[in-house]
């Protein structure tokens, strides 16, 4: 870490120990080393940048000016229009990693519970594959779809091969590593995936055995009867049609073990919530979730250390290797194999994928099963030569998202607490729904406004504030581009920007309703409001592209459908133009699902491999 | 046109290692490979291969046989699925080359496989590799493309009513339960005066020790036959042999076993360029049914045999033919004659010798044994009576072939030529054979020899 980025974690954080300053440096240049170079080096860049400032203005590097020098110097840039949504940017990693140093600091470690054996499964790390196999059918991707696809073609007898591209972690693991360990080591791209456009969000997908299901809060809302019908009769998925569907939604359930959140562990940030919308007159409850026994540790986006959420490798993987699946770690896979020449048009052979130092090994098999994700999965396509179809990588739906904070006398962190306890359903038939999300313990998720002593007194009074998380179903309107690296682009729906700022809006007046002192909107022209004549004065002149955006859940971009002008793949799942691959994975989704997709994804994947290999109803 | 079939060699030399075991043993795969269509690279070619594979500390050669799928192009693929048995299990090596435009000669060298156990287990791993210095020419020097073997359809008469040709069905036989011997003999002359075709032929029975008892049938005009020879009394099809001549009858179904045995070169029987050529179809043939006759009543079950053809312009000069079965699939074919052209028939007895030992055949060029390098080399008879003898070496082998035919089991017979010559043929359908084959290993070492004590066909013609 050079000078110039110490200089500028000092100023940002109004920090005068160079031991301390260090300490943040190191935690932020390991979570920097997980992400792609062109995130570093835009770090590295911002950080020059507010030197070549100092300089400027003082004629000093920035590590050399004194604390009330540097003070001035990013309060001013922060306060600026033109640069506060750059710094903002840049507050992102360094608030990781202050919060996880000052948590590290202040917090005596914990006695942790004692991590419970994961269930077994059989995991091959890539290095140890031989160079050539056979099998009956091979899945790529471990994730919600993969993973159900796998179990499902494992129950019909078929020789299963899983290849997935991160390694799996197991419980003890996460027991033993920092949440930011954990986060780099998760996430593809260290977290540090953007999507291009107006504006320009993150969009964080998991990387490892168990997909984006390892890092995703656990809440398992059931596929809306609306989105349901709209895939039937506008997309004509006969699969979709509600009483059908219901028995594979019942099947993922009972699977994953999904019940409504007792309300013991809740944590003060959904009781909160709650509250707000009970003094509001507002539909709201406790969420359905995947993890009976939770015991709170609020750790659920960087894999639960006690194994309580029961994600795909510890509910539905194990069951697939019980049936004589494997799974192919550290894989990541070239290609689809495909054979032209066949009478009746190609059909795909195998894949060909690649070990992390470089060598290929293959797999053949007359069913492949594309599970790769979203971004991914088109990608794979491409590669293969079978991304011809105009709609393959388009129609990208996410869920755009934005969150507001609520400063509370009381303290709000400390006591056990679930990451995602609460949603709040009064708007959601306006496409907005609220759920009250906690951030790990020492991982703010939340840019605090400000910079400087603001900052500093904002992130130790972190414990105080209670965060609530508004996502928005949107009308897709972006794609993914690429063969080896995806790059994702989005534009936002105007209707969709309405929908935030109204999100924006309603997540202020609910947390203002529940007690809360002061409400940190995001908002740049007025960070903080303390009440809802503020609020609606300050988001007056904002546009949505001012928020703090992110972005979760990409769906639809190998989407099925009865149209083959508008569908890459069938109402079935099978990919148009080439016989024996199948689509079981977000991408599939023809649109929006409104809600946290993973239940709607693994039932989609288990009604179309249940289809593949006519075990449908059985 | 005529369809033709792809067969070439190929060895690989790498390393595998077997489950449970850290160190890689040595391995060497040598492959014969059959297409029954041109290997053509930018198709996809199903093809069967067979071969050994030995491994340190293995003894000996493990027999593999399996497919192969060759597609260089198309599918980018060079797949091999080869199953061996071993310590009474059965394995499944399979492995694939895949071409690349961006590593030709890696991937098109290197062959990575698994081997399985009957359970679908993994049993070991390992990587072959074609050797293009040590492998490469006699590869590319293997690759032959012959024509698609048309089986019993050979049988078909090939005369074409031209004046002065002469063809023969004959079949030889021996009944293992008695060890008698049986010669059935069909031919059509078509005189070289242009007086009119004849059909006419023979049995001959020879129980063991002699002596030997014949009946002939025919003259008779000629019935055309689309499949075979067919007299008033005599049948000579595909898969059938049936007819009555004097106190004999006989009623015989045929089964080929293998692929045509080409004694002569292979064109020399497409196109008739020399005055005559024979073929044995099937190489070896099982025969079932009944041959009954004077002292003669024999019920025959797979009686161990063969079934030849001859078409030319009549009868060698000077001729020896030998048929043995040397059991297990190999069989020995052998004439050596001294043509009646002028000019040929001051050249000593040319011999065409076809050792067909493991499916393969010896030598494998056809017009090695008669002619060798520019008559260099060239295999040698020794022709007389009762004894004659064979000789000779191709490649890295050696051969001795010794015919015993007593008198008392030899019949001698009247052959007339088209141009009305005669011939005296000494036949004799339980004769005894001694077969020497050595190879080279830095000095003569034996390689296989076998005896056969009255089952071997044999033959001596002179005028």
């Amino acid at each position: 870490m050079n000078t110039a980025t110490e200089g500028l974690l000092a100023a940002l954080l109004a920090e005068e120990d160079p031991a301390a300053v260090r300490a943040v440096a190191a935690r932020l240049d390991g979570a920097l080393a997980a992400m792609p170079r062109t995130a570093r080096a835009a770090m590295a860049a911002a950080a020059r940048a507010v030197d070549v400032c100092a300089r400027a203005r003082h004629g000093r590097p920035l590590a050399r000016l004194t604390p009330q020098e540097r003070e001035r110097t990013v309060t001013a840039l922060a306060s600026r229009p033109g640069t506060a949504h750059l710094m903002d940017l840049v507050k992102v990693p360094v608030l990781l990693a202050a919060g996880t140093e000052y948590h590290a600091r202040r917090a005596t470690p914990a006695a942790r519970p004692v991590a419970p054996a994961d269930p077994p499964l059989d995991c091959t790390p890539s290095a140890q594959w031989p160079d050539r196999q056979g099998a009956d059918a091979v899945v790529v991707g471990s994730g919600a779809g993969g993973a159900i696809a796998a179990r499902t073609l494992a129950r019909a007898g078929l020789r299963v091969l899983v290849l997935e591209e991160g390694r799996h972690h197991p419980t003890a693991e996460f027991a033993r590593r920092t949440p930011l360990d954990r986060f780099g080591a998760l996430y593809r791209d260290g977290g540090a995936s953007v999507m291009l456009g107006a504006p320009g969000v993150l969009l964080p997908t998991g990387r490892a055995v168990g997909g984006t299901t390892i890092v995703n809060s656990g809440t398992c809302y059931r596929t809306p009867d609306r989105v349901l019908a709209r895939w039937r009769d506008s997309f004509g998925l006969p699969l979709a049609d509600a009483p059908r569907f219901a028995r594979q939604l019942d099947e993922v359930e009972r699977t994953l073990t999904v019940a409504r959140q007792p309300a013991d562990v809740l944590g003060a940030n959904g009781r909160l919530t709650l509250l707000g919308a009970e003094r509001l007159g507002w539909r709201a409850d406790t969420l359905r979730r995947n993890a009976p026994g939770c015991r709170g540790s609020c750790e659920c986006v960087v894999g639960c250390p006690t194994g309580a959420k029961q994600s795909v490798q510890l509910s539905v993987l194990p069951d697939a290797c019980a049936h004589g699946a494997r799974l192919v770690t550290s894989a990541r896979v070239d290609r689809l194999l495909v054979e032209r020449d066949r009478p009746g048009g190609p059909r795909v052979a195998g894949v060909a994928a690649r070990r992390p130092d470089g060598t290929a090994f293959e797999i053949l098999a007359p069913l492949v099963v594309v599970a790769a994700g979203a971004l991914q999965s088109p990608l794979l396509l491409r590669r293969s030569g079978l991304g011809g179809h105009p709609m393959t990588g388009r129609n990208l739906a996410v869920h755009p998202a934005t969150s507001v904070a609520g400063r509370f006398a009381e303290p709000v962190a400390g006591t056990p607490s679930v990451l995602q306890s609460a949603g709040v359903e009064e708007l959601h038939d306006r496409g907005i729904l609220l759920e009250a999300t906690a951030p790990p313990p020492g991982l703010s998720s939340f840019v605090l406004p400000g910079a400087g002593r603001a900052l500093r007194s904002g992130l130790e009074g972190a414990g105080h504030l209670a965060t609530l998380g508004a996502m928005i179903a949107d009308r897709p309107g972006g794609g993914v581009t690429g063969r080896e690296r995806a790059v994702s682009w989005y534009r936002l729906d105007p209707r969709d920007g309405r929908r935030l700022l109204d999100a924006v809006r309603a997540m202020g007046e609910l947390l203002l309703a529940a007690g809360a002192e002061e409400v940190f909107t995001g908002v740049p022209g007025a960070p903080s409001v303390r009440s809802t004549r503020e609020l609606d004065a300050a988001l007056e002149t904002v546009t949505p592209r001012q928020l703090h955006l992110s972005a979760f859940h990409p769906t639809g971009t190998v989407a099925l459908g009865a149209d083959a002008r508008r569908a890459p793949a069938d109402p079935l799942g099978r990919l148009r133009g080439v016989r024996g691959v199948l689509i079981a994975d977000g991408s599939a989704l023809p649109s929006c699902p409104e809600v946290n997709p993973q239940v709607t994804i693994m039932a989609l994947a288990l009604a179309v491999s249940e289809a593949a290999c006519g075990a449908e109803g059985g | 046109m005529t369809k033709r079939r792809t067969r070439f060699t190929e060895t690989m030399t790498g390393t595998v290692t077997l489950t449970g075991e850290r160190e890689a043993r040595p391995v060497r795969l040598d492959l014969e490979v059959r297409t029954d269509t041109v290997l053509l690279p930018w198709r996809t070619t199903r093809a069967q291969a067979r071969g050994r594979l030995r491994v340190d500390g293995w003894e000996g050669a493990t027999p593999v046989a399996g497919e192969m799928e060759i597609s260089p192009l198309a599918r980018r693929r060079i797949r091999y699925r080869l199953t061996f048995r071993r310590d009474g299990r059965t394995y499944l090596l399979d492995g694939w080359k895949s071409p690349s435009p961006r590593h030709p000669l890696t991937s098109m060298t290197v062959l990575p496989f698994t081997v399985h156990d009957e359970e679908r287990r993994e049993a070991g791993r390992g990587t072959v590799r074609f050797s293009l210095s040590g492998a490469l020419l006699p590869f590319l020097a293997s690759f032959r493309f012959p024509a698609e073997d048309p089986g019993p359809a050979q049988l078909a008469p090939r005369w074409n009513g031209r004046p002065g040709r002469t063809e023969v069905w004959y079949t030889t036989l021996t009944d293992p339960s008695t060890g008698t011997g049986v010669w059935l003999h069909h031919e059509i002359t078509a005189p070289e005066d242009g007086s009119r075709a004849y059909a006419h032929g023979w049995v001959a029975v020879c129980p063991p020790g002699g002596p030997v008892d014949h009946a002939r049938f025919g003259p008779e005009p000629v019935t055309p036959d689309a499949a075979g020879f067919r007299a008033t009394d005599a049948l000579a099809g595909p898969g059938r042999l049936r007819g009555s001549c004097g106190p004999y009858t006989w009623d015989l179904t045929e089964h080929q076993e293998g692929a045509t045995l080409h004694t002569f070169p292979a064109w020399a029987w497409r196109r008739p360029l020399l005055p005559a050529a024979q073929i044995v179809p099937g190489g070896r043939a099982r025969y079932t049914g009944t041959v009954r006759g004077p002292g003669t009543d024999l019920t025959l079950s797979d009686a161990p045999g063969a079934t030849g053809r001859i078409y030319g312009h009549g009868n060698a000069r000077r001729w020896t033919w030998l048929h043995a079965d040397l059991g297990g699939g190999d069989v020995l074919e052998v004439v050596a004659a001294v043509a009646r052209r002028p000019g040929l028939d001051r050249l000593p007895p040319l011999v065409f010798l076809r050792l067909r030992r493991a499916g393969r055949d010896w030598p494998r060029r056809g017009t090695r044994t008669a002619l060798g390098w520019g008559g260099l080399g060239r295999f040698r008879a020794e022709v007389g009576l009762p004894s004659w003898t064979v000789t000779g070496r191709a490649g890295p082998r050696r051969i001795r072939v010794t015919v015993d035919q007593p008198e008392e089991r030899t019949l001698a017979l009247e052959y007339t030529d088209p141009d009305g010559s005669r011939a005296v043929c000494r036949n004799s359908v339980t004769a005894d054979a001694r077969i020497v084959l050595e190879r080279w290993w830095g000095g003569w070492r034996p390689e296989a020899a076998w005896t056969l004590r009255g089952t071997a066909h044999a033959e001596v013609g002179e005028r």
